[in-house]
């Protein structure tokens, strides 16, 4: 050990379990090597690699990995099943891995790179997680004491990261409400430099957390929404438990976990926010559904959806997002006959 | 959940019902004449229909071949990037309650499959349509008993509990028995002397199945079947092109989403393969062993129905047959990602494979013509082995 380098892919479960896996491999004493941000030659790489009809995530992933051929002696990809028919993932987190190992045979073989994995079958089961993970350490030639150490650190900078997400979410919120009650007051009374009117306009920016943190997939509707005059709030920061029980209050069978934590994020959110942009990834299984469910369930925030491709200009994105903007605005002043 | 006026009349009638009639009375008469209605699915109708009579003792509500018109409705209603089984069932749905259904039945699954039930609800609701759903979505937690409690909560608390269990494995019997006869019928139709009669046998069966009240009813229809076959008059050549049917669950089976594919294929004079059906997916399914001959693919499950899709590819491939067909419904996550796997397999073993993606079409000529330039690929390639 330690000589390895161990790749990680910037793209998809990075930006729910990143911190993990990195603190998980160093203190194994591995080398990470994590790509770097999305660009177009990576996901035109990705895209080359992929079967047409997959879903711009997975193009941007296989990109990621196309990336790292080479660059690491092996490239980590994990598996997530459903074992909990409640709080599972969609079928792509299950296949990464074959799917990985079957696109690129060719260039994995070329380079002496190998497909490094575990296979969780249901991440809602704390001790089978931890299993999967000591597997993988053990496979690797880690001590069961090492490896137990390397992942509770990993757990802990994890869950650190994570806390400190929501909190801030929480401190934002703190701040709005505040705002909102000057404003209501009629003052600018304690928050000397806002006018009234030029107060931002809080969003809820519903998407996977590799959709609204991937700044080449959606940077353009985030500086959008923000010159625009809005302040941005992501529904996945939340607490993830929290919002994930709240979720039951909005559907039954949600099967998918992260849009349990989405939706359960809007039920806490929605009375502090003016309004919600809704991302996909185009063309999402989960949200195909989900969407509709949302449009259709909740009736009383304004709702952007969007559909994110690949596509190489922004002028579509930007207008639909100014005029979102424009009609909560006039909302606010109280409807388009007094503005 | 929504309590719907439907399923508050269905609680206050059980309720009225109990009022009324001593347990013995109830317990004597057990039917209901709740009207059920499933959604269309392959040639699994009179399974479904022995369902809903023999197990839940009510009315079934035979819904009538779907037509153009199932479609658009389905279309009309459904989001545009859902997969397409949804838009189908949507317009069953639709057709269902216009004639009359009490109780809609969903069956769930392990994929978007799963959180159907909950949005055609919705949206069928949101239309104004008054029903109940019978989703077996629900209960998941608890297996066979949560959708037994499920079953008696909603659709008939009178059912005689060993009766329906019995019945229950009478049908599950049923299903596969009709997975079996398919299999017959898909090897020997492409070559029957008199066109038309194949069809005819297997329609027999459909009829005799929907008559049946119990599993010697059930037996005695497949052995008239398989007399009938076996005196099929038949020409089939000493080795004649095979192609197996691969792919996801709803569309490589259902005819009407995928343009009657294994008919079209047993039409050119083909024997047709498909190792996809319930019975194989779910009454004798062992995925770890199954995986077991795909281990130089892959290494895990990849979900739903992909350990089945691969490893009847690869069985396929190895018994030298001539070509593969992957069909599956535009978007299906589980099956896109089969793909490179299936890429693999046929640069390895050297057999084609045709890919095809099917949303809501209503014309088929695209797909005749592509089935046709596969099949004389096929028996070209043929002659130039030989050679």
């Amino acid at each position: 050990m330690g000589t390895r380098t161990i790749g990680i892919p910037k793209a998809l479960l990075y930006y729910r379990y990143g911190v993990l896996w990195k603190t998980f491999f160093e203190e194994l004493g591995l080398a990470v090597a994590v790509s770097p941000d999305t660009d177009r030659a990576m996901l035109e790489a990705g895209d080359a690699a992929s079967i047409d009809e997959c879903c711009l995530a997975s193009k941007v992933y296989c990109g990621h990995v196309r990336w790292l051929i080479g660059a690491c002696d092996a490239v980590f990809v994990p598996a997530f099943a459903s074992g909990n028919p409640r709080c599972g993932f969609c079928t792509k987190y299950q296949s990464l891995p074959d799917m990985v190992r079957n696109a690129f045979r060719d260039q994995l073989a070329e380079a002496g790179c190998e497909v490094l994995s575990l296979f969780v079958p249901d991440a809602s089961k704390p001790k089978k997680v931890r299993e999967a993970y000591l597997g993988l350490a053990a496979s690797l030639g880690a001590t069961p004491r090492i490896a137990m150490r390397a992942y509770k650190r990993a757990l802990q900078a994890q869950r650190a990261v994570d806390g400190a997400k929501a909190q801030a979410q929480a401190e934002s919120l703190r701040l709005i409400d505040q705002l909102k009650r000057v404003v209501a007051a009629g003052g600018d009374a304690g928050v000397p430099d806002i006018e009234a009117d030029r107060a931002p306009i809080p969003i809820l920016v519903v998407a996977h957390p590799y959709v609204s943190h991937d700044a080449y997939v959606a940077g353009e509707v985030v500086r959008g929404i923000e010159e625009a005059g809005g302040f941005v709030l992501f529904a996945d920061e939340t607490d993830h438990r929290r919002a994930c029980k709240r979720s039951f209050e909005f559907s039954d069978t949600l099967p998918w976990e992260m849009n349990r934590e989405l939706v359960g994020s809007i039920l806490e959110l929605q009375g502090d926010v003016a309004g919600m942009v809704v991302l996909s990834a185009f063309p999402c299984g989960p949200d195909s559904l989900f969407a509709d469910a949302l449009v259709r369930g909740l009736r009383d925030v304004p709702i952007l959806r969007l559909v994110l491709d690949a596509q190489s200009g922004s002028a579509g994105v930007q207008t639909r997002i100014e005029s979102f903007m424009d009609i909560l605005q006039y909302q606010a002043k109280g409807g388009y006959l007094h503005g | 959940m929504a309590d719907s006026s439907v399923r508050r009349a269905l609680k206050a009638r059980h309720k009225a019902e109990k009022r009324r009639h001593s347990r013995a009375e109830r317990k004597a008469d057990r039917h209901k004449s709740t009207k059920i209605a499933v959604f269309r699915y392959a040639y699994y109708a009179p399974a479904f229909k022995y369902f809903v009579e023999q197990v839940l003792d009510c009315e079934y509500l035979d819904l009538p071949k779907s037509t153009k018109r199932t479609a658009e409705l389905g279309i009309q209603v459904s989001a545009d990037d859902v997969c397409a089984p949804f838009k189908h069932m949507m317009g069953d749905w639709i057709e269902a309650l216009e004639m009359g259904a009490d109780i809609l039945v969903q069956s769930g699954g392990p994929c978007r499959l799963g959180y159907y039930g909950e949005i055609q609800e919705k949206i069928l609701r949101d239309m104004g349509y008054d029903f109940a759903m019978l989703n077996f979505s629900h209960g998941i937690e608890h297996g066979y008993f949560g959708w037994g409690k499920e079953v008696i909560k909603l659709v008939n608390p009178d059912i005689d509990i060993p009766h329906g269990i019995r019945q229950l494995l009478a049908c599950g019997h049923m299903m596969t028995l009709l997975d079996k006869a398919r299999d017959i019928y898909m090897a020997q139709a492409g070559f029957e002397v008199h066109r038309g009669e194949a069809r005819r046998i297997w329609e027999a069966l459909a009829d005799d199945f929907c008559t049946s009240a119990s599993k010697s009813d059930i037996d005695q229809a497949f052995a008239r079947f398989k007399g009938a076959m076996r005196e099929l008059e038949v020409d089939k050549p000493a080795e004649p092109l095979r192609i197996g049917i691969v792919g996801e669950m709803f569309t490589a089976i259902d005819e009407t989403s995928n343009l009657g594919l294994d008919e079209k294929l047993m039409d050119m004079g083909v024997e047709v393969h498909r190792k996809l059906n319930f019975s194989n997916r779910y009454t004798h399914y062992n995925e770890e062993n199954l995986r077991r001959g795909i281990s130089d693919y892959v290494a895990y499950d990849m979900g739903p129905t992909s350990t089945l899709t691969l490893a009847a590819a690869k069985g396929y491939m190895a018994a030298g047959f001539d070509g593969i067909v992957h069909a599956k419904s535009a978007g299906c996550t589980p099956e896109i990602d089969c793909i490179p796997v299936l890429q693999r397999m046929s640069e390895d073993l050297h057999v084609p494979v045709l890919y095809l993606t099917y949303d809501t079409e209503t014309s088929d000529t695209g797909l005749v013509t592509r089935l046709e330039a596969f099949y004389d690929m096929l028996a070209m390639k043929r002659l130039k082995v030989r050679r």
